[in-house]
């Protein structure tokens, strides 16, 4: 009952969502595209700023306890996605090649962008683990067992794994958003895209989508629930058999064109 | 964790829920508790299949089938759950799980400080590549499958 104890981290909580939703959501126009704020950005921040160490008021205890929280919470999104997909499946069969397509932009999309600027910062073989994937916990699980924690490899994924628990959210949300605003692709193929494999991080892009698109939220969120769905049940097999090897292959070819002379650290300061 | 601490937890959470549904949405109470508590049914209910169905698939695999098949045109529970469920917003439910990822965040800022700038640019530019690419090839593909 180690969550339950720290009745503290509860009431936060629940102060927390209280005061983000009676502000409600924002938008700022930001040249041609819109930055929304959604009620969960603020309780991420206010949440992040009652977490500061430095402001002693919640300890490593309690901070664990939420982390072991948020796991489990996200799998009520879960229930409600597969609740907006149950009547809509015959809908969903229809764009079955675009989902499972989709599901290749989702898997290689961390690499072909990733990998080159990545080795050309200078990461070195830290490149690998950091973009390999968009190293949740299984991927993470991968990397440990074929390299170990203690390898460039692993520092590589377990930097970006603590980047996405820090922002990934976040920067989704605003991304989804901003794009959605744009207009430049249509709000169901946004919704795939959303389905990165993270809970938070689709709830972000997700949530963001249908702000923008209000009288399409349903099919928004059977999209990307589906897409979800997918991207995490293939995931870990398509990250073990394909994105790993290809993600070797690459480097072993870039590093010598793009990387600097320096091939190891990078990721410390 | 055990399955009592699993459903107190989500309770919890369903409080939180039901109060930014209810300020921030203003959808009706006792309906959206109704739908809280379905749902719960379903995730808890998943978790269980999970752990005795000696297959090896996760969690999210089994409370989604049970999720979709409850509300697929075939249930005789359909109209009923949806009914319900639809009373519960999704944006609702997203704010107490990013509250509590807030809450958690200064277990790994010490770690944080000691990174570079340049593993943040890179995480970033991974999160979008996945986004943006997965976009991209869905919009062309659902032109041609003449879905949009």
């Amino acid at each position: 009952m180690s969550t339950l104890k720290d009745w503290k981290i509860h009431v936060a909580a629940l102060i927390i969502v209280i005061i983000c939703e009676l502000i409600g959501t924002t938008k700022i126009q930001v040249g041609p595209g819109v930055l929304l704020f959604l009620p969960m950005l603020y309780a991420m921040v206010l949440g992040g700023i009652l977490s500061w160490p430095r402001l002693k008021l919640i300890n490593v205890k309690q901070m664990n306890a939420a982390s072991a929280i948020l796991g489990l919470s996200t799998l009520m999104l879960v229930t409600k996605l597969g609740l907006i997909i149950g009547p809509s499946l015959a809908k969903l069969g229809s764009s079955g090649l675009a989902l499972s397509l989709q599901e290749l932009g989702h898997f290689l999309g961390t690499v072909i962008l990733g990998l080159p600027l990545a080795i050309f910062l200078g990461l070195g073989r830290e490149s690998i683990g950091a973009t390999f994937s968009i190293d949740r916990e299984p991927n993470i699980a991968i990397i440990a067992e074929k390299y170990g924690m203690d390898s460039p490899e692993g520092r590589g994924v377990m930097s970006v794994y603590i980047c996405g628990t820090l922002f990934g959210a976040v920067w989704l949300g605003l991304l989804a958003g901003y794009l959605a605003a744009l207009k430049i692709f249509h709000p169901y193929a946004l919704a795939m895209g959303a389905g990165v494999g993270s809970g938070s991080m689709m709830a972000a892009a997700s949530g963001a989508i249908t702000a923008v698109f209000p009288e399409q939220a349903n099919e928004i969120l059977m999209y990307a629930g589906a897409s979800n769905l997918l991207t995490t049940i293939i995931g870990i097999y398509f990250c073990l058999f394909v994105s790993l090897p290809v993600t070797e292959y690459l480097y072993k070819i870039l590093s010598p064109i793009i990387g600097k002379t320096k091939t190891s650290g990078g990721v410390a300061k | 964790m055990k399955l009592v601490e699993t459903a107190l937890v989500l309770l919890i959470m369903g409080i939180m829920t039901i109060a930014g549904n209810t300020i921030g949405y203003h959808l009706p109470i006792t309906e959206a508790i109704i739908g809280y508590l379905i749902m719960l049914a379903i995730t808890l209910l998943g978790i269980v299949l999970a752990k005795i169905i000696p297959l090896k698939l996760p969690m999210v695999f089994w409370i989604s089938l049970i999720a979709l098949l409850s509300t697929a045109p075939f249930s005789p529970f359909a109209k009923i759950i949806t009914e319900y469920t639809n009373q519960v917003n999704f944006l609702a439910l997203t704010t107490p799980i990013l509250a509590y990822a807030g809450l958690s965040i200064g277990k790994d800022l010490a770690i944080f400080k000691k990174m570079s700038w340049r593993i943040v640019v890179v995480a970033l530019v991974v999160y979008t590549g996945t986004f943006v690419c997965a976009t991209a090839i869905a919009e062309v593909m659902l032109r041609f499958e003449g879905v949009i």
